[in-house]
This record gives C-alpha cells, structure tokens and sequence, in this order.
C-alpha cells in the first residue's frame, strides 16, 4: 500500500526540516517578554483579555504562558454547558430531500415524505408534507442561529479560548453555509469537530473533515458516484483546504473524483457506500493505483506546497497577512517537521520574535465576530447578550457564523472594513451601551429579507379568507375579500406551507433569551482606584485598545468627559457617572484604532 | 435601423468616439466616465416567461398552464414577445437601446440560489475566488483605488464587489448610512489623523476609510436630499433613483450594483400575476433610470446590465409555478447599446437531464462584453480568468 511509503517521507522531511531550521521563527528573548506583549498573545490567540488576566499571564515565563495557551489549563473549570438542543428534530427529516419539489415529488412516487403519509382524499392531500419541508428549513435555521449563540457564548467565557480561536479558523478554512446543509445537527456536529480537533494534527483533521456528513452534503458527495464523478467535493480538497491553485491539473481533479466515489453519509454517520467506489487505477499527482480518498489525501500531505499553504494561512490568521516567501517556506518546513501536528506548530510561532515585531502587534483587523465577543469579554461580561443580536450584529458587519459567503471562506483582513460597515462597527457599540428599545427578535418577526409574504398571508389567514386567496401574493386582501373566488383545489400549497412551517417552527425552537449586556462602568471605574477625567481616558485607552492613543484626542476626550460630569474628580459625581461614562466609551471604541488587535 | 443607430455605426467605422471631442486650446473640460450599473434579479428569473419564444410550440406544451398567450405578450419580432410587465422595457427596445442576451450560463450548473449566485458574482463557476467580478474589474480598471469607485446600494456588500485594493461604499438607505451619535457627543468626536507617516499601515488604511466613510455617507446623504426627478420609476425603484441621484451629484463612480433583493424572483407558485408584476418593476424602474439619464444629459455614458443567478425550470410544476433551472436571458440597455438580439436560444426539444435548457452562451462572455466593449479595457481575460469572447453589443 501507498500509504505507508508517504508516512515514511513525512518523517524524512521531518528530519530533514530539523537541519533547516531557519532564523526568522527565532525566539523572542526572555528580556521581550513583558505585559505588552502577554496583551497582544491574548489577544490573538483568544477574544480580547481584561486587565487582570493579562497581569497573570504576564507573571509567566514566555514558555509557561504559551504553553498554558496552546495546551489549555490541566484542570479546566467548567464554565459552559453543553449545547442543549430545543427538540426539533424528528425521525424522517434525514434524509432531507433538496428542494420542495424533491420533496413532493418522493410524496407522490411512494406515497411518504419527511416521515409524513399522503392523506387519502381531500383537497391538499400532500400538504402536511409541505408543511413540514418548512417546518424543517425555518427550524434548522433558527436552531442554528442558538447553536452559534452557544459557541459564542463559549467564545466569551472559556478558559481555553484558543481552542474556539482555531475552531473559527477551520470554521472559514472549510467554509460550510447551513443554508445548504439545511440540518443544525450537522453544523453543530462540524463545529464540535474544530473545536477538539482544530488543534490536533492536521491529517486527521483533513480527513475526518472529508468524512464529516455537513461538509459531505455541503459539497455534493452523494452524487459523486462511480458511473458520473462530481469535482466538487475533490476540487475544493486539492484547491481551497490544502494546495491553492495552479499546484495540480485537471486531470488531477478528476481523478481526485475518482478516489472518492461513493463517499457519503448516512444521518450523522460517515458511510461509504462500495458498489459506487471506483475500485479502477487512477493517477493523482504522478502516483498511481487504486488509490482511494485517504491515499489523495496522503498524497496531497505529501507536496511541499500543502504545508507552506496551510502553515502561512494560519500564520496569516494569528500573525498578519504580510508573509515573505522565506516566511512561508519555513513555516511549510516547521508545520511539516512536527508532521502536522498543530500545537508544536503553533507554539514555534507564538513563541517566535516575528510574532512580536512591529509589523505584526496591533496591525491585524479585527473580524465582526472577534470585535464583539472581545468587546463584551474586556467589558467584562460572562453571558453573551440576546440583545443586541449576536447573528443579526455579526452578519451586518459581514461575518455570520454557519453562513460563510462561499466555499472560499471569508477574506479577513481588509475586506471586513467599508465605509458603511466601519460606521456599523461603531453603531453596534451604542446600540450595546444605548439599548435600542425598538429592537425586534428578527428570528421570530418574519420581516424583511426572509420574510416570504408569511406576515400578509397570516394576517389574510386570520381574516378568514380561503388559503387561495390568502396565499395570493399580488392580491390585497380587501380585494381578494370581494372576489370570494372558491379554495381552489390543489395537492399542495407552497406559500400556506412556508407559512405554517414559521408557525410548527417558533412553537418548538427555544427562544434566544433577549436579554441586554450587563454593563456597569462606574463599578469599573471606582474599584480600579481612578480619581479624576485624565485618569478615566487612559484607562478605557489601555483596557480596550490595543495602539496607543496620542495624548491631543486623550485631552480632548478628557476634556469632554470633565464637561459631562462638570468636574474633573469623578469621586464628588459617583451616582451620575454611568451615562456620561458611556458616551465617552462609545466615542472611544468607535475609533478606527480600536478595529486593530 | 433608426437614425441614432445609423450614426452610431457610421461613426464606428469612420473611428471617432461618440464622446464629444476636446481640441488643443479649448477649455478642458474633463469626458465624463463611462458608467456602468449592473441590476441583479435575485431568486432566479424566470427568462422563457419574460422573453418568450411565442412561435414555438413546444414552449407551449412545457407550460400548459402558465405560457404567455400569443395575444397577451409584447411582440418584438416574428419570434419574441415580452411578458406584458415589460412595457418599459420594451420602449427601450422600440428605440433600439435593449440588448437581449439568450442562453446565458455556464458548465455544470448549480441549482441552489447561494451557490449559483456566488458563481456569478465571482466569474468562478464550480470553484471560488475571495474577490467578485466587480472587484477585480475595479482592481484592474483603476489599481489605485480612487475614491467612490464603487457603488453598491444595498444593505450588506454584494460579494460581487469584493476588491482587493477599492473600498466600494456601500448604503441602504441614504438616510441611514450614518454614525449614530447622541448630540452631547458631536463636539467630541476625535478628528482623524491625516499623516499617513505611521508605521502602523492597517491603522492608516482604517484612517482612511474612516475619513471616506465620514465624507462619503454625508455626500451620499446631502446628494439623496438633493435629487429630485419629475421621472417616474414605477412603483419600486429598486434603488436606481438612488443611482440616479449619485450621477446627479457628479460622483466619480464607475461602477454602480444594485439588486432587486430578497429571492424576490423566485416564483415557485402561482407565478403568472407575480412575475408579470415583478417585470413591471423592474422595467418601470430600467426605463424610469434611463430617462433620468437622458433629462441629465448622461444618457450617452450609462449601461445598464441585468442578470439573474439562474432561469428557471423549463416546464411548469404542480402549482402554476416554476422550480430552479439553468440558462437565462441577460440584457444591456442603454442608449450606447446596440439593440437586438445576441447569443443563440436554447433548444426547448434539447433539454439537459432534469429538463433544464442547456446554455449557449457563457455568462462571462457578457461580462466580458461589459469590461472590454463598455469600459473599454483589454484586461477581460485577467479578471475573468479565461478567454471570453465579447458580444458586438457596442461596436
């Protein structure tokens, strides 16, 4: 077998590597390590510090601190439970079929769907069916939006945070949309996936990913069979997870398709199903044989490319985006040296000099997701607020989690940054110190973008009228009243069904508890012993930014702060500080410097 | 062929430019760019119903229940008829300005909005790019990034106008794309720095945007209050009077997106009265726009492209409607617009494996037609990332 002649090279070019240990993941010096600098480890490898923990890990030693970083804490404390799931599930959802029409379609061919029989008689026998395709599609959805609340919370509060870091990584890394998926239990199972092997060894998380039923059904395998191979799955595994373009042909691809025929899931299990397995040779990379996925995926491991393109896309996820070509290779060559495995890896680079160089500290955008959970972990809080929304505030700005953009990912970097979106940034942190009492559970309220007409034909509903002219979008219900046109008769009805699913779905899926950030700046202020304006200004400057602020917008802040409260001693307005404390955080967290962590 | 069209062509083959000319010694007065506005139908257009092929028998007998009748459509040609909704677009038509692109798609089609939608918005059918068509035309076009390059109103940033180097503005509504901020704290906001001496290169690059952003949203917002137009866009302008209204303020932007949102073209169900409405605004809102252009004088400087993520299923399905399908008309239109037909129509009797139309033309042939043909740049190849040949839509 192939297999073991690659595994033999791997530790080849791991020695190899240990000869070539080059000079720019050097060490920073003991003399470096310092508070500054604990800051800026805990921000990039977590979600923002509060000042107290960036003075514990400053106490460490640099190899303590990354070490207790990238291992984890020996005895974790427990802050979190486990994602409690609300019970929408049903047996006959999976497998869900693609559309609606698939959906009646299976109905009328067999006489079931969704776990549902087609009723004998009457008008819409295969409504219930409809029905519940909805049901499915609006509660998937919404149990996703709580799955995604949960890890956000465990972003927020974790002792491990690098942990939920990498898990983000993956997340963008092996990009998968729900709104394809179309099952929480999948997503929920991927994300559970990242978070205890996201910082394992690369191989096997590649393959576990391959054999992972959301990305299966992301990438269409089940239709990827031995009479008619599909690309899909295999070209994103060449392309996007492991090598880039332009490092593999098209016959590569198509025959990567090949060695992974007949890969499919089963519910939440990986199956391979043998009679659609492409038993023939194939030729991937100059290899030959009856290679099957694993052997590819060995293959792929193999080329030098692979480890340079994952080593600097993660070294561009935690460090900068900016890498030299010897930067990268090195990192190719250390990645490859500790044979994938990432905790070594990752302790080579947050270990390393260039991680705390200039063009590195302080330079890297924040994204949507890290500037809200880190803005709510420096307030110190420990429950992720229901309100402001967390899917809603990150998706406006441009990163809703479970809904990546495409099977690219998200950019990061400079493209979370437009000017409407950098003015978003700064309305999401009024709206967390000014709550927004008009606020409107956007998951529950079938308004705007997703709306689907459900709020006309509920009201038309309720009127009485038939489910005809109820679910006639174009006609107003007053002249629809007057029609008094008969039900017509029909299987089904779409629209009623989209409308009835909201209805199954809202009923079963537990609500995101709405409720507000527990903020209290005064507390903050008083119980950190600071007396006057000047004082207050630095402190929210050094708490919660990560660049220096140049003392002319300090004074001015001051100044205006001092102008609130009508005194520069803050201990003779204690009752009256809050207010004025958040205008002047507001001011200073919409600041383009604090987009920089 | 009418007037306009003979003189356009005449003055093609004598090689002079329609723009006005600028002789040596005469006040400079700087050519007005070339515009170009892209209209995205989201939700799948229903193409066979909105151009309709009324001599074909076989359209007749896909759609028995919901086929245009003869004496219902807006006959072009002995061929076509539009979908009744259409009657601005087919003034546009009637004056030679509308160009009708068939069979447009692309290998191996995907038939989910998302991932259909993202191929078109990338150029990368059946794979990926960070950047979008948009982008990467800007990124081309003009690698220095001039400020406003790029427009695209809507409530998040289309995918397609993602850019390595430009920062497209982005608003909804005009009226919102501003900075909440309590009175108390107007007098305070820090001023941003200018210099862009610091080390800290994305803190410069923030600061700009941040000055873009305070600059732009008022500009976008005193241009909004501004405009005011006697022309009628129907009944929802789908945000091209909020086009209309940048143009009016001289914006230097070249390029504007905007889309008919919320997969409002997704007619699963009863479809007939639906799509003929949502046609109706759209070729309200297309006409009303570029009779806007020619009451401020710029009708000879805008395009106007209109595409949707995919057509729809060829027969009809059990509830008057139309499920997801493949090959799809694309328009220009526009006063530099060659009107008439382009690409070949699919075959009705020739339908791939879920009797979806088999596409003719690749949609990046149009897109290709906008870089090179439009905005005149040799560089189609590079951002599509392929050879494309262009359409003769304004030669």
């Amino acid at each position: 077998m192939p297999r073991v002649k690659y595994r033999f090279s791997v530790l080849l070019l791991a020695f190899l590597g240990t000869i070539n240990e080059g000079v720019a993941l050097e060490r920073l010096t003991v003399e470096n390590w310092n508070a500054s600098n604990a800051k800026h480890l805990l921000e990039r490898t977590g979600f923002g510090s509060t000042p107290e923990e960036i003075h514990q890990f400053s106490q460490l030693s640099l190899k303590d601190a990354v070490d207790l970083i990238v291992d984890g804490p020996k005895n974790r404390s427990k802050k979190f439970d486990d994602f409690v799931h609300s019970g929408v599930f049903d047996v006959g959802l999976d497998p869900f079929p693609p559309s609606r029409p698939a959906t009646t379609n299976l109905a009328k061919e067999t006489g079931a769907a969704l776990g549902i029989k087609v009723r004998p008689d009457g008008n819409r026998p295969l409504q219930p069916i409809v029905d519940k395709f909805f049901y499915w599609l609006r509660a998937s959805r919404l149990e996703t939006d709580r799955v995604t609340q949960w890890w956000g919370q465990r972003m927020l509060v974790s002792d491990y945070p690098l942990q939920e870091k990498m898990a983000l990584f993956w997340h963008g890394h092996f990009a998968t949309n729900e709104d394809k998926v179309r099952d929480y239990r999948k997503m929920l199972q991927q994300l559970k996936l990242f978070q205890s092997e996201g910082l394992g060894d690369f191989r096997t998380l590649m393959i576990a990913v391959s054999q992972n039923p959301a990305m299966l059904m992301f990438l269409d395998a089940g239709v990827n069979i031995k009479s008619a191979p599909n690309e899909n799955f295999a070209r994103e595994i060449v392309e996007i997870f492991t090598m880039g373009v332009g490092h593999y042909t098209e016959q590569d691809v198509r025959e990567a398709a090949r060695t992974f025929t007949g890969w499919n899931f089963k519910g939440l299990d990986f199956e391979i199903n043998t009679l659609e397995h492409d038993n023939d040779s194939k030729t991937f990379l100059g290899h030959s044989g009856n290679l099957d996925g694993i052997d590819v995926i060995d293959i792929i491991l193999e080329q030098k490319v692979t480890s340079e393109f994952i080593a600097g896309k993660i070294y561009g996820f935690l460090a900068s985006q900016k890498i030299t070509d010897d930067l990268k290779a090195e990192l190719g060559v250390s990645l490859k040296s500790k044979k994938y495995e990432l905790k070594p890896f990752l302790k080579d680079i947050l270990s390393s000099q260039i991680f705390y160089s200039s063009p590195v500290l302080a330079t890297r955008i924040k994204s949507p997701v890290e500037l809200v959970v880190s803005t709510y972990r420096k307030l110190g809080l420990d429950n992720l607020p229901g309100t402001p929304d967390f899917n809603y505030t990150t998706g406006r700005l441009g990163q809703r989690l479970m809904h990546p953009p495409t099977v690219a990912g998200w950019s990061y970097g400079r493209s979370w940054i437009t000017p409407s979106l950098i003015i978003q940034r700064s309305n999401f942190i009024h709206d967390m110190l000014f709550p927004d009492i008009a606020f409107i559970p956007w998951d529950r309220y079938p308004d705007g973008d997703n709306s689907y007409s459900i709020l006309s034909v509920h009201k038309k509903v309720r009127e009485g009228l038939t489910i005809t002219d109820a679910t006639k979008a174009d006609v107003d219900y007053g002249e629809a009243a007057l029609s008094n046109q008969p039900d017509r008769n029909e299987e089904f009805n779409t629209r009623f069904g989209s409308y009835r699913g909201w209805q199954m779905a809202i009923e079963r899926v537990k609500p995101i508890e709405r409720d507000l950030p527990a903020i209290n700046l005064t507390d903050m202020i008083l119980n950190n012993g600071i007396e006057n304006t000047e004082e207050v200004v630095s402190y929210f400057v050094d708490r919660f930014l990560s660049v220096p602020l140049d003392l002319s917008t300090q004074k001015s802040l001051s100044e205006f702060l001092q102008n609130e409260i009508g005194t520069r001693q803050i201990s003779q307005v204690a009752g009256s500080l809050e207010y004025p404390l958040r205008m002047l955080l507001h001011l200073i967290l919409s600041l383009p410097e604090y987009q920089l962590g | 062929m009418d007037r306009r069209q003979l003189l356009k062509q005449a003055a093609a083959l004598a090689g002079v430019a329609l723009q006005p000319a600028i002789s040596i010694g005469a006040p400079l007065i700087a050519p007005k760019p070339r515009v170009l506005v892209i209209f995205e139908l989201s939700g799948g257009n229903d193409g066979l119903n909105t151009i309709v092929p009324y001599r074909d028998d076989e359209y007749y007998k896909l759609r028995p229940s919901i086929a245009l009748p003869k004496n219902k459509i807006l006959k072009i040609d002995d061929e076509w008829g539009m979908n009744p909704g259409l009657a601005g677009m087919k003034q546009i038509w009637d004056r030679g300005d509308l160009a009708i692109i068939h069979g447009c798609g692309y290998e191996r089609p995907s038939y989910s909005h998302f991932t259909s939608m993202a191929y078109w918005h990338t150029a990368a059918p059946n794979s990926g790019d960070p950047y979008g068509w948009v982008g990467r035309t800007a990124d081309a076009l003009a690698p220095h990034a001039p400020e406003n390059y790029i427009i695209n109103i809507d409530s998040s940033q289309s995918l397609a106008v993602q850019s390595k180097y430009h920062t497209p503005i982005v608003f909804d509504d005009p009226s919102e794309f501003r900075r909440i901020i309590r009175n108390e704290q107007l007098a305070a906001i820090p001023e941003i720095k200018i210099e862009s001496s610091q080390a800290n290169l994305s803190l410069n690059f923030l600061n700009n945007i941040a000055r873009s952003a305070t600059a732009s949203s008022l500009k976008v917002r005193k241009a909004w209050e501004k405009y005011s137009s006697p022309v009628d866009y129907g009944v929802f302008s789908s945000q091209l009077d909020k086009v209309a209204a940048c143009i009016a303020a001289e914006f230097p932007t070249q390029i504007y997106y905007v889309a008919f949102r919320n997969n409002a073209f997704d007619t699963h169900v009863h479809q007939v009265n639906l799509h003929e409405r949502l046609l109706t605004y759209a070729a309200d809102a297309v006409r009303g726009f570029l009779d806007d252009m020619e009451r401020l004088g710029m009708a000879d400087n805008v395009s106007l492209m209109m595409f949707s993520e995919f057509g729809r299923r060829a027969g009809e399905n059990a509830n008057l409607g139309t499920d997801h399908g493949t090959a799809n008309t694309m328009f220009f239109a526009g006063k530099p617009v060659k009107g008439g037909h382009y690409g070949k129509t699919p075959n009705l009797l020739d339908l791939n494996d879920t009797d979806n139309l088999k596409f003719t033309t690749d949609f990046r042939r149009v897109y290709a037609t906008a870089i090179e043909g439009w905005l005149e740049s040799q560089k189609a190849d590079d951002i599509l990332k392929g050879k494309f040949q262009p359409l003769p839509i304004f030669t």
